[in-house]
């Protein structure tokens, strides 16, 4: 059912949820791309600066070196190393041996003996614990070499803070695109819901039914005004048609009724004639018999009884119909029997439903051949009522069972019997006003034709509207 | 049967309906020409109104027996003028003819105190019947305590509710009882098909087929069955009546 809650797998269905992921992706991947560029801004920034300093300070080093030997490189360095009491630059002079000769570092990084260029090494300095750092090491001299480094432990700590930042930064993103993507497809399948619904009604037969107008302007606002538009059109263009339809039965009546009055006026006058005349006055009144069908069919489909509706007492309809037919069915001696006889309820026109039952059971009787059964079977199921009439005449092929509902349509193995093709159309359209539905089985032998309606439950009334 | 069969117009017995006079208020002038033919032909004294005005101020200062009054009328429509009359304590009995089938207009005709409804178009002879019946409505109080109906022979004990044909009791269904019930109380009067449906099951549809005829061969065989004397004819292409013929 449309109307139904929406659940989950619901939801997963709907096109705009799936857009919804794709658009999440997309957010994600974006924030993705924001986060590398900010990381290259800030934390690269600050690791390319320190790069910077160290390069330039070992290149003034090494110039120290050309400049004043040995003995001046160390004395700098221990100037630097005294300048820098928190342990945040390394420095280490070494000879060919990798014997420290100057600077704050016990002894040469194990990793880096052999190499110049930039290393990053672990390594505990002024007792501060283990903390990384980077450094470069340049030949100097011919058999020297020297090491400048800075800690690398406020940019570590930004770079975790920033990975922190960043992993949050994405789950909220994934978080929000998710949940507003929901609530976007949400609210699009309840616009969906809303039309789905009218169109529902429709087909149901309240054709003048029409898909609520909010106000927000969007497209389904513009959708549902161009749908709208369309079924007025539909609507217009069907009553026409019925109004043409309606008034051929009506104007063809009003004569033909005079017609039969005034040959039943002639068959008392005119004696010789009369035989003729009242096989011509039995014509006319099956001719209005039809007519008068036809145009109540006509006004039932309208809607015209919905003003009437009440709770009724099932059995007590049936049971009255039953003792209408039980004396036709006894002259063929047809047993009519009642299966079951639950107390439901309904709610609905009781003419109507007791021209239906009628007409089915007229139906029954009609086509069962002497000596055959009938049963009246009424059963709830769920929310339903099920009004079933089986009997033992010789059914109704399969493919006919949707056809024998229409209008005028009557099988060969009928036509012997009175009747204008019109019984089941009224049952049909009954139904149909009840929001119901009528069933047509073949049994062995035998047709059951069952009508099912929905149990008077109290709350399904619709508020009367007009007269 | 055909001895029990006689034509409706036969039946009608000129000294039974002489000095009756009925109000016509319709605007729809063939439909009224129609009727007032109709009803002129069976022996009735017959006045015309084309507009609910006139015809409210015939209803009020003429007396009649009767009134047929079409439901929708220019100036004062059909259920305006019974609501007057009725207001002006004229108990005249109505029937209303209307275009209208629904049930609910046929409770709003009620309601508004006529004592039947006819759809339009009909069968005059559906007209007749019903006038007739209204005509032989019992009105006064005195009439409403029935006790016994009787037909010749036949004898309905309403409050025993038992039935004896020369003295030999018959015994009914309940609804054959209800059927036998109306047609005695309007004796000598046609009875159409539509009116048993109406009056003995309460309902407002035709059959497709002949199911009153079933039933009133069953009563037929329970109450004229081996004797002489036929008292329920079939009016052809009317209905029924219950009658002692040639008496």
């Amino acid at each position: 059912m449309i109307h139904a809650p929406m659940n989950a797998r619901l939801l997963m269905r709907t096109s705009a949820f799936r857009l919804a992921l794709v658009y999440a992706a997309l957010f994600v991947v974006s924030a993705l791309v924001l986060f590398a560029i900010l990381y290259w801004a800030t934390i690269g920034s600050v690791g390319r600066q320190i790069d910077a300093t160290i390069e330039s300070e070992i290149l003034g080093l090494a110039e120290q070196y050309e400049r004043r030997g040995v003995t001046g490189l160390v004395d700098v360095l221990a100037e630097r190393v005294r300048r820098s009491p928190d342990g945040g630059a390394i420095y280490l002079f070494a000879d060919s041996n990798l014997s420290p000769l100057a600077g704050n570092l016990r002894r040469w990084p194990t990793l880096a003996t052999d190499s110049t260029g930039q290393i990053e090494f672990d390594t505990t300095h002024n007792g501060a614990g283990v903390s990384r750092f980077r450094a470069n090491i340049l030949s100097v001299g011919r058999d020297y070499r020297l090491l400048v480094g800075r800690d690398l432990r406020e940019l570590t700590e930004l770079k975790v803070v920033f990975e922190r930042a960043a992993v949050w930064g994405i789950a909220v993103v994934l978080i929000l695109a998710i949940a507003g993507g929901a609530l976007m497809s949400a609210s699009a399948q309840r616009r969906i819901a809303i039309i789905n619904r009218t169109a529902r009604q429709i087909m149901d037969g309240e054709l003048n039914e029409r898909i609520p107008i909010t106000g927000s302007r969007d497209e389904y606002h513009d959708l549902a005004i161009m749908i709208n538009d369309m079924l007025s059109k539909i609507e217009i263009l069907l009553d026409n048609v019925r109004h043409v339809g309606d008034s051929v039965a009506h104007d063809l009546k009003t004569p033909l009724t005079r017609l039969r009055n005034r040959l039943e006026s002639l068959s008392h006058t005119e004696l010789s004639m009369s035989s003729e005349l009242e096989k011509c006055v039995a014509e006319s009144d099956q001719l209005l018999a039809t007519f008068n069908a036809l145009l109540r069919i006509a006004r039932i489909e309208s809607g015209a009884y919905r003003t009437a509706f009440s709770t009724l007492n099932v059995m007590e309809l049936v049971d009255g119909v039953c003792e209408l037919y039980r004396a036709t069915a006894d002259e063929k001696r047809v047993t009519l029997s009642i299966v079951s006889k639950p107390e439901v309820l309904i709610y609905g026109d009781r003419d109507l439903l007791t021209q239906a039952f009628a007409n089915l059971l007229d139906n029954a009787v009609k086509y069962t051949p002497y000596g055959g059964s009938i049963s009246i079977d009424i059963n709830e199921l769920g929310g339903q009522i099920e009004l079933a009439v089986s009997d033992s005449g010789g059914g109704v092929p399969a493919v006919d069972h949707l056809r024998i509902q229409q209008r005028f349509v009557r099988l060969d193995t009928a036509r012997s019997e009175p009747g204008n093709g019109l019984g089941l159309s009224l049952v049909k359209a009954v139904v149909d006003q009840h929001k119901g539905e009528l069933r047509t089985e073949n049994l062995d032998p035998g047709l059951r034709m069952t009508m099912i309606l929905p149990r008077d439950t109290g709350d399904t009334r619709s508020p009367a509207s007009g007269l | 049967m055909r001895d029990s069969t006689v034509y409706f117009a036969v039946g009608i017995r000129q000294g039974l309906v002489v000095d009756v006079r009925i109000l016509i208020i319709e605007d729809d002038k063939d439909v009224a020409s129609f009727i007032v033919g109709g009803l002129q032909q069976a022996g009735y004294v017959v006045d015309c109104a084309n507009s609910g005005k006139d015809g409210l101020f015939l209803a009020t200062t003429e007396s009649y027996d009767m009134l047929i009054v079409d439901r929708m009328l220019p100036e004062v429509d059909g259920l305006t003028i019974i609501r007057t009359i009725r207001a002006s304590n004229i108990h005249v009995p109505v029937l209303i003819l209307s275009a209208l089938d629904e049930v609910a207009d046929r409770v709003d005709g009620l309601k508004a105190g006529s004592d039947d409804y006819l759809v339009k178009p009909f069968a005059f002879v559906e007209l007749q019947a019903r006038v007739e019946a209204l005509l032989r409505r019992p009105s006064a109080p005195s009439d409403g305590e029935l006790t016994t109906l009787e037909v010749a022979d036949l004898r309905m004990d309403l409050l025993r509710r038992s039935v004896s044909r020369s003295g030999q009791g018959i015994d009914l269904q309940p609804r054959e009882f209800l059927l036998l019930e109306y047609l005695m109380r309007h004796a000598g009067q046609v009875v159409t098909r539509t009116m048993l449906l109406e009056a003995v099951w309460g309902y407002h549809f035709d059959p497709q087929t002949n199911v009153i005829d079933v039933h009133m061969s069953r009563l037929r065989g329970k109450i004229d069955k081996g004797y002489t004397r036929q008292l329920l004819h079939t009016v052809r292409g009317a209905g029924y009546r219950i009658e002692e013929l040639g008496k």
